[in-house]
């Protein structure tokens, strides 16, 4: 240990030499300082808190990726080039844990630079949030600086499956359906199957159960947050459909209906629902009224969700900063593992350009589900499909799949909007990102760097 | 080393000439670029430094990024994050600053896509006046001769806020009534105040009118007298000013605009000033402590000389410019009529027989030319086509008790003219009745105006279920044959008394 601890030590030395460590300080605190003078939010406090969270994290994300990157290339293919490696080589340390060694060194000083701007947002956040008028700082403490967890709509896949396969039974007896056809039949029986359970007709109203599970306890008196959304079947001249929630059973829970709103389709809404409306058993009774001359539809996965207080947005914060500092992690293990084999610019050519593939997931990501590289269709869905498509779709999936390890976790989204990052996730986010990501990035530079000789690179010198 | 540094100074200040002198030439040369078309894309006028940096530091790359923040801004609204919009929507504008469909469509997102994603009209109207912010405050910075975007801005004044399409509609008005009335505090505000002000109070109104919401004093007083009296705290006397000031840039640049620029704004004109004649006066309903909406009966002629010139100008759309022309005198008679202006009724109603003599006044009823119809019977018509229904004694006695709480509720508001108008309605509508039954073996008759008139006072005098205490107040003091109203009786439930004696509404 005192081995690793003697490397990174001269990691941290390297930093402050380059003076690496002063001018991304000095980058990270100008940028939160700067960033909420320059920016121009929507003209509220959550809006103009959510936007700062936004830039400021990205901003703190982007600036430590870089400098993530380019210290781990530089550490130690800088220091094979100028040939220093050879007199920390011929000591009693094995090569893996140089290479640890310098990982850790990156690592505790991305730690050190992502607690002072974590911080310095915290605290800038916190300063403002307690200049605002009480009615907007409750708003904020509700919706943004807090930890929300939620509780959504039984998706009832089973009962789906089940009732799509009797009707489908039911309409080959009558009326056999041929092989081909019969997955499409199939489909087409479960969204009419599914849609039952979704649409909510004009002049009826629906109810759903959603369970808050054992957070129920603790949401005695506190306020829940109804977050809906729903697709029309037609278009409304105004752009809105009217639309009643409620809450509650009578006799058995609080009661709560809200006025008459006016909602846009395809979007989420956010309503505030008064306390106690569930029962004892954590059940929370909702329904909703239509009274438009046109159906509306719930997505069973999306389009009735309940967002409840979990805990305070400190704590969530320091998760989120986690996750961002695990990200720095996969960064700095592939730079060294570029630095084990390349030199100092090659190994930071590739590695930005892992990073920029990494950034361009979106379009790789689209290239997948289209099937093509390229010619595809919009309007009637068809695609050429190339020779190169066999063999680049797969790939780019296989890409798509490693990339996903660590762009599933999105701390910058769940914190501007007030959702929870759990343990669970974080624990989830540790193990994918660092043990499998960045540990097969770390076994390969290991290996690459232990078999590596050392006295045939040609530096500098 | 003397030489060298004499050489060194001769060369900074050779380069600081050069500077000066291209700098004064850049005027001209931008100038001669313009005049004999030499470039698509004009030189950048009223640009900040950073602007102006940004837009020639970039080059051809700025196309690029606006896509990149495009793209954003789009997956953005898809996942309804909308606090970066207005962000996103200033540097794609910024990068394209002369690209006028840019700012028209990022204008558009926001007052009409964006808007409408939010439950609270709060939050809408946020984003209406971002839109109309981002086209006035900053597209016309920077294309102050781009007829399209004066349109644009007429349009969100005059169907955003002043139609009724979206809910939040009478929110609008009302905040815009809000802001406004801090500049002109009555319906006919003396603009000469604004245009020479004196006191410091009439220097911050004009200051605020100038550079908040960019309007010229002078010009409104211009189109004041070309298209009012307009209330300027109402969306649609605004739709008009900034079509108006469209249409004022375009007679400067005639090069530059096409005839349908100029049509569309003429459009604005007179839609909008159809809208000002239904509902172009304010009216301040202090026992509410709201603004309520009433039609703007003086500008009749002015609205009226609109639709004729656009149809004499736009060949294309005169049929329904006519049309529409024809529409607007049928409901200008009615109005009149309704607040009790009959000279003025009666003269616009010959007109119109003048102007469309053969065109049937009520729908279905042939031979109801105007020449076969009394001003009388068309009013009434008019009432009875609003409920669409017949001569069913029931609706036509509902109609009628509706028409004498209005005159009441008017009344309460200081609205006279109007009671008066409604009062006269109500005479009417029962005489129609009963001259169009009386020979129907079965009809049942309405009862006189005057119990009608008692049972409607004696509901919404009910201090239980009647009008809030401020209206009963007010109608009592306008009646006073009524007398105070009496105290609760607190030994039973009844409800408090209230006089037979049918009150008289003057029909002044």
């Amino acid at each position: 240990m005192q081995r690793l601890l003697a490397i990174a030590w001269l990691t941290w030395k390297a930093a402050f030499r380059f003076r690496l460590f002063i001018v991304v300080a000095v980058l990270l605190l100008a940028s939160v300082v700067a960033l909420p003078i320059l920016i121009k939010d929507d003209g509220t406090a959550r809006g103009f808190t959510q936007i700062l969270l936004t830039y400021t994290l990205s901003t703190i994300t982007a600036l430590l990726g870089l400098s993530t990157l380019w210290l781990a290339c530089g550490t130690l293919a800088r220091d094979i080039e100028d040939c220093q490696i050879q007199v920390v080589a011929v000591k009693p340390i094995a090569r893996w844990q140089i290479w640890l060694g310098k990982w850790l060194g990156i690592m505790s000083l991305n730690a050190a630079l992502l607690f002072i701007s974590g911080a310095s947002v915290y605290a800038l956040l916190q300063w403002r949030a307690g200049r605002l008028p009480a009615d907007e700082q409750k708003v904020l403490r509700n919706e943004v600086l807090v930890s929300r967890g939620s509780a959504k709509i039984p998706t009832m896949e089973k009962e789906i499956e089940a009732q799509t396969e009797e009707v489908l039974q039911d309409r080959i007896k009558k009326r056999p359906v041929e092989n081909a056809y019969l997955p499409e039949v199939k489909k087409q029986i479960r969204e009419q199957v599914k849609a039952d359970l979704q649409v909510v007709p004009p002049g009826y109203s629906r109810q759903w159960e959603i369970e808050l599970g054992p957070a129920h306890r603790y949401l005695r008196d506190q306020p829940l947050f109804l977050r809906v959304k729903f697709n029309s079947a037609e278009k409304s001249p105004s752009g809105t459909f009217d639309g009643v929630f409620g809450a509650g059973v009578p006799r058995k829970t609080q009661l709560w209906r809200s006025d008459m709103l006016s909602l846009a389709p395809d979007t989420f809404h956010e309503i505030e629902i008064t306390p106690n409306c569930f029962d004892e058993n954590g059940v929370l009774t909702l329904t909703f009224g239509n009274p438009n001359t046109t159906a509306l539809l719930f997505p069973l996965e999306d389009g009735v969700e309940v967002l409840y207080r979990e805990g305070g947005f400190g704590l969530n914060f320091v998760r989120g900063l986690t996750i961002i500092f695990c990200w720095m992690g996969v960064l700095a293990a592939l730079g060294l593992a570029a630095a084990s084999f390349l030199s100092f610019t090659v190994a930071a050519f590739f590695s930005m350009g892992v990073l920029a593939m990494v950034l361009c997931s979106g379009t790789l990501a689209n290239a997948v589900s289209e099937g093509t590289i390229g010619g595809y269709n919009a309007e009637t869905g068809s695609k050429p499909g190339t020779a190169a498509d066999t063999v680049i779709i797969p790939a780019f999936k296989a890409v798509l799949k490693v990339i996903n390890l660590a762009k599933d976790f999105s701390p910058v989204d769940s914190l501007s909007t007030g959702r929870t990052i759990s343990w669970g996730t974080l624990g989830v986010a540790f193990g994918r990102i660092i043990l499998l990501l960045a540990g097969i990035i770390a076994l390969f530079g290991i290996a690459v760097f232990t078999r590596r000789e050392l006295a045939t690179a040609q530096g500098t010198q | 080393m003397n030489s060298r540094r004499l050489y060194k100074t001769s060369l900074l200040l050779l380069a600081a000439l050069l500077l000066t002198g291209s700098g004064i030439l850049q005027r001209s040369l931008n100038r001669d670029r313009d005049e004999f078309g030499l470039t698509r894309v004009q030189p950048l006028e009223n640009a900040p430094p950073v602007l102006a940096f940004t837009t020639v530091a970039l080059g051809g790359f700025r196309g690029l990024i606006s896509n990149t923040l495009w793209i954003r801004a789009n997956e953005l609204q898809d996942e309804d994050k909308f606090f970066e919009m207005a962000q996103l929507a200033d540097w794609i504008t910024k990068l394209e600053p002369h690209f006028v469909q840019v700012w028209l469509v990022q204008a558009w997102n926001m007052a009409y896509n964006i808007s409408v994603k939010f439950k609270d009209y709060s939050d809408r109207w946020r984003w209406v006046e971002r839109g109309i912010s981002l086209l006035r405050d900053d597209g016309l910075r920077y294309n102050p001769n781009e007829t399209l975007i004066y349109r644009e801005l007429g349009w969100f004044f005059q169907h955003k806020m002043g139609q009724n399409l979206d809910d939040g509609n009478m929110y609008y008005k009302q905040q815009w009534a809000n802001e406004m009335a801090k500049i002109f505090d009555k319906r006919d505000p003396n603009l000469d105040e604004l245009i020479h002000p004196e006191t410091p109070e009439q220097k911050e109104r004009a200051r605020l009118l100038r550079e908040q919401y960019k309007m010229d004093p002078q010009f409104m007083k211009e189109v004041n007298q070309t298209y009012g009296p307009l209330e300027w705290r109402l969306p649609e006397a605004h739709a008009v000013y900034w079509a108006a000031l469209g249409l004022k840039v375009a007679k400067e640049n005639p090069s530059k605009i096409k005839p349908d620029d100029l049509i569309t704004l003429r459009r604005v004109i007179y839609q909008s000033m159809q809208l000002s004649f239904h509902r172009g006066r304010l009216v301040t309903n202090p026992l509410a402590e709201r603004f309520e909406f009433g039609p703007n009966l003086d500008i009749v002629q002015k609205v009226s000389d609109a639709y004729e010139q656009a149809a004499e100008e736009d060949v294309k759309n005169r049929d329904h410019i006519l049309r529409a022309h024809r529409n607007f005198l049928r409901d200008a008679v009615y109005f009149l009529y309704e607040y009790n202006r009959l000279p003025e009724a009666a003269s616009w109603y010959k007109y119109l027989g003048e102007k469309y003599p053969d065109k049937n006044l009520m729908e279905g009823l042939t031979n109801s030319t105007p020449s076969h119809v009394t001003l009388d019977q068309y009013a009434v018509y008019r009432v009875i086509e609003d409920v669409n229904e017949g001569m069913d004694q029931k609706r036509v006695q509902a109609i009628i008790e509706g028409m004498l709480a209005n005159a009441y509720q008017s009344l309460a508001l200081g609205e006279d003219e109007r009671a008066a108008g409604f009062r006269l309605l109500a005479e009417k509508v029962r005489t129609w009745y009963e001259s169009n039954t009386k020979t129907r073996f079965e009809s049942i008759p309405i009862p006189p105006l005057k119990d009608i008139q008692r049972d409607v006072l004696t509901r919404l005098l009910d201090p239980q279920q009647g009008l809030p205490p401020s209206y009963r107040a007010a109608i009592r003091a306008k009646l006073p044959e009524l007398g105070p109203e009496p105290a609760p009786d607190t030994s039973t439930n009844a409800p408090a008394a209230v006089t037979n004696a049918a009150p008289k509404l003057s029909n002044r």
